[in-house]
């Protein structure tokens, strides 16, 4: 299990290229959450046990059920699935096969897989402006958005607000 | 559009470019772009045929792409010299991958095929936006990170959007596909300098944005959006007419107008650096352009086409567009060559 998240971020490429090669958005959405499942996994497997549940909550548990709901509404009668299309196939294949080649690259190499430091969001840091405060770096993350990133906030807040208005002038009588 | 939704909108398309203007942090800059991007995209899509929806998703396509590439760069970054800052992008695959995303969103040469199709799927104003606003944010983002930068790859681009820009217009009728062309040369004019001396790189742009301001203003107030159209241009508004083609004289580079001013100090920079081989090469390819010019001033200003005696006398309607900033616009692209010392005041 030392490869865990190694394994995890090639099966979140994977999940990737399952919905670029342009299934059906049914099939494409479960993808993205396989996708997004395992990218929580690869957050959690760095340390950041807060921040990973926060991925699962927000990105899974809001925007996928939304999306979810919205693909169920607008579905077809025989969507298009990985193995109906050749197009879809083909595109599926490539991309694994780049994945492949991208592994037997990385195995191959004079460099050994465990340089990679995957275990970057457990450290402590100094949060606070006085005293020596020492709090684990995912919370401190979520945290600082709100104190010391404010305006990261306001700005993000007011993009989501005007991204309604933006769906809503591009949906409405076009064609 | 609702004039409160517009009203929003545009205000977020300032508030993208002047944050990501603004930045010193990679990150907000970042985050500039995409409230550019994202905001542009009604903009693009006021008019309601398939064609502008089109060019608004091709807009968006490249455009997220291109902020995706951005994020990528900042993140290798980040992560091989632990620091935000935008001027020291040390990391040559960081820093090149960024130049490369940022040349993207200007619509440079080889990225520049999104522009002449959006800016002719769109209206004239949000055409006109597009190319002189949105080039606002990248290019200030450019300036800072250039020096980090391989300048053979700018080199490149730069020639490659100078010669595209050139013989890629050559074989066009309709106008917005001629100024996206030539927005994409301008642009290749703009980046040659920017290792060499990046106040020129801003005084380009602000000649070229008035320039392209004064044309699309123009174009807009006489509803002319091909060469066809431009024929008969001089039987609604002959003063116009004239100022289109010293305009259009002033956007090929032509001297004593004001489009001369960077060009000619571009060339004199490069040339005080011991390069002679590329400003030859961009001094007659700019030569392109000024055909293509040419042709449009001929049809319009220099020829009346031949005619049934009824259309020589139009009645004359009441002008709705407004012509507020116009004049000076024009006396700005036109007249500015004598001030040429002033160009201290850039650095």
């Amino acid at each position: 299990m030392m490869y865990i998240v190694f394994i995890m971020s090639v099966l979140y490429v994977v999940g990737f290229i399952g919905f670029s090669s342009k299934p059906s958005p049914v099939y494409g959405g479960m993808s993205l959450v396989v996708s997004g499942g395992l990218g929580c996994g690869i957050i959690m497997g760095s340390g950041g046990s807060f921040l990973g549940l926060v991925v699962f909550l927000v990105y899974l548990g809001g925007m996928m059920v939304v999306f979810g709901y919205t693909i169920a509404m607008a579905t077809e009668e025989y969507p298009e699935t990985w193995g109906s299309n050749v197009v879809v196939l083909g595109a599926f294949l490539v991309g694994l096969l780049m994945e492949v080649f991208m592994i037997m690259w990385l195995f191959s190499g004079e460099h050994e897989l465990m340089g990679f430091y995957f275990g970057g969001l457990e450290d402590l840091m100094v949060l606070g402006e006085e005293g020596f405060e020492y709090v684990r770096e995912d919370y401190s993350g979520g945290a600082s958005l709100y104190s010391y990133g404010f305006w990261f906030l306001a700005m993000a807040g007011w993009m989501l607000f005007v991204s309604i208005f933006i769906a809503i002038e591009v949906t409405r009588k076009r064609y | 559009m609702n004039p409160l939704a517009l009203s929003l909108i545009l205000t977020t398309l300032l508030a993208g470019t002047l944050i990501t203007m603004m930045s010193s942090h990679w990150l907000t800059a970042w985050m500039g772009l995409e409230m550019n991007m994202l905001t542009m995209i009604p903009i693009l899509m006021k008019t309601t045929n398939p064609r502008s929806t089109e060019a608004a998703t091709k807009y968006f396509m490249t455009q997220a792409m291109a902020s995706m590439m951005l994020m990528m760069a900042l993140t290798i970054n980040l992560m091989y010299s632990g620091q935000w800052s935008i001027t020291k992008m040390t990391n040559p695959v960081a820093s090149n991958m960024a130049l490369m995303a940022l040349m993207t969103k200007l619509g440079s040469a080889p990225f520049h095929f999104w522009v002449p199709e959006v800016t002719q799927g769109v209206e004239l104003t949000p055409g006109m936006i597009l190319l002189t606003w949105q080039k606002l944010a990248p290019l200030s983002l450019l300036y800072q990170m250039a020096t980090y930068t391989n300048t053979n790859l700018i080199y490149l681009s730069g020639l490659l959007s100078i010669l595209i820009g050139g013989w890629g217009g050559l074989n066009q009728t309709q106008l917005r596909k001629i100024l996206a062309y030539s927005s994409i040369s301008h642009m290749g004019w703009m980046l040659i300098i920017l290792p060499f001396n990046p106040t020129l790189t801003l005084l380009n742009l602000t000649i070229y944005i008035m320039l392209t301001l004064s044309i699309f203003m123009i174009l807009t107030n006489t509803f002319t959006t091909s060469m066809s159209s431009l024929t008969l241009m001089w039987n609604k508004t002959p003063a116009m007419t004239i100022m289109l083609m010293t305009t259009l004289l002033s956007l090929g580079g032509l001297p004593p107008l004001s489009g001369f001013m960077p060009k000619w100090l571009m060339i004199h920079e490069l040339t005080k650096n011991n390069s002679i081989i590329m400003p030859l090469t961009m001094a007659i390819m700019a030569l392109l352009n000024m055909y293509f010019y040419m042709r449009l001033i001929y049809y319009s200003s220099l020829t009346i086409l031949p005619s049934t005696n009824n259309m020589k006398m139009t009645w004359r309607f009441t002008n709705t567009k407004h012509t507020m900033t116009l004049p000076t616009l024009i006396t700005l692209s036109n007249m500015l060559l004598p001030l040429t010392p002033m160009i201290s005041m850039l650095e």
